[in-house]
């Protein structure tokens, strides 16, 4: 009875609904986004009405929040912190640099795209978005999940080795710790 | 202050026979001086004449003379003056004198230098790594360091993008002026 097709979907629904209500975000703070983020928690835009709020840590995290430009140092970081995490997990990019390098396009140090490095379920554009923009974005994962299709961290356990090879190529010295997959 | 301004420049000028001045207007003096006299010099405007704080030091890349310009920023609270030291490095083999015995905060502007320019300064005790992480070939400060190609080799790039014109050629355009050589190659 458990392994039957449809009762696995009635189980999915449920928790899709369960996860897309409680979305806990851990707002990694690169580049000047991360000053969008206080507003758009507190009393005016007041994010926790959809179930949006912090997390401590990477591994009560459901949502990476990257909030601007990525150099390649804080890419090291941003990947050990987005393998730290437990599924189900998703990830935003927010503002145009996370999109396609914004005004640093012709920086020596700083990535461009940033879903050849991590898979990327839901882009939030603008120089910066406002907590209005953020919000949106926010929705918009909540009706991928709804529907089943936010699936960025199967996509990268599916891909890995095209990910790692993008990744190493811009950090050349590659010492970090394996996660279990 | 003119008063004050030449009194110290003449002291300089006596104790430092290399110190060349170029006037200016305002709370701002001038030297230049050989790279062997930066220490003495800096020791001297210090503990002799008052200019206790550091507040910069910056170098300029001159790729068409081959050569670095440090300048050091000084500044005296008791008599609110700042003073510009000045020395050139040959830009093949930028060596010189660290200064961070006479204050300490010159330690991370020597450091970022060092990565930055490939300045070394001798007896500066610090890991090689400070902002940038696990970087090889030339220091991306300097000015014959090709950034755009450099991003373009190691970046993606977004398809799209490959269009995007520059912003100051549809102004000229539509206003009839005439931008530069120099200026057209830093602009987009």
């Amino acid at each position: 009875m458990m392994n039957d097709k449809n009762s696995q979907k009635i189980v999915d629904i449920i928790q899709n609904y369960a996860r897309l209500h409680s979305l806990f975000v851990l707002a990694y703070g690169t580049g000047c986004g991360a000053i969008e983020i206080p507003p758009t928690m507190t009393s005016r835009y007041d994010a926790e009405r959809f179930g949006i709020r912090g997390a401590a840590t990477p591994r009560q995290a459901d949502v990476l929040l990257i909030t601007g430009y990525l150099t390649t140092k804080t890419l090291k970081r941003v990947i050990r912190v987005y393998e730290q995490m437990q599924d189900p997990k998703y990830v935003i990019g927010f503002g145009s640099c996370t999109i396609n390098g914004g005004m640093y396009w012709d920086s020596y140090n700083t990535i461009k795209v940033l879903d050849k490095y991590l898979p990327v379920d839901v882009y939030i554009n603008g120089c910066m978005p406002r907590p209005e923009a953020v919000i949106a974005g926010f929705v918009k994962l909540q009706s991928l999940i709804r529907e089943g299709k936010a699936e960025g961290a199967k996509l990268y356990k599916d891909n890995l080795e095209q990910y790692r090879e993008n990744q190493k190529k811009v950090i050349p010295n590659w010492v970090m710790p394996e996660y279990n997959w | 202050m003119e008063e004050i301004k030449s009194k110290i420049i003449e002291r300089i000028k006596a104790n430092f026979s290399d110190a060349k001045n170029k006037s200016y207007p305002g709370d701002r003096i001038d030297f230049s001086v050989n790279k062997e006299t930066i220490p003495s010099i800096l020791f001297y405007l210090k503990d002799e004449m008052g200019f206790k704080h550091l507040s910069h030091i910056t170098c300029v890349d001159w790729l068409e003379e081959n050569e670095f310009e440090v300048i050091f920023i000084i500044w005296s609270p008791l008599e609110k003056l700042k003073v510009f030291v000045r020395t050139r490095l040959d830009r093949d083999n930028p060596v010189m004198d660290n200064i961070d015995v006479i204050w300490r905060q010159a330690h991370t502007y020597e450091r970022e230098m060092r990565e930055m320019f490939g300045i070394q300064f001798n007896g500066l005790e610090a890991p090689q790594d400070f902002l940038l992480e696990d970087w090889e070939g030339m220091p991306p400060m300097r000015r014959d360091f090709d950034t755009e190609g450099y991003a373009a080799e190691t970046f993606f790039e977004r398809p799209g993008r490959e269009d995007a014109k520059d912003v100051r050629e549809i102004l000229t355009e539509r206003s009839g002026e005439i931008v530069p050589d120099f200026a057209k190659k830093y602009s987009r």
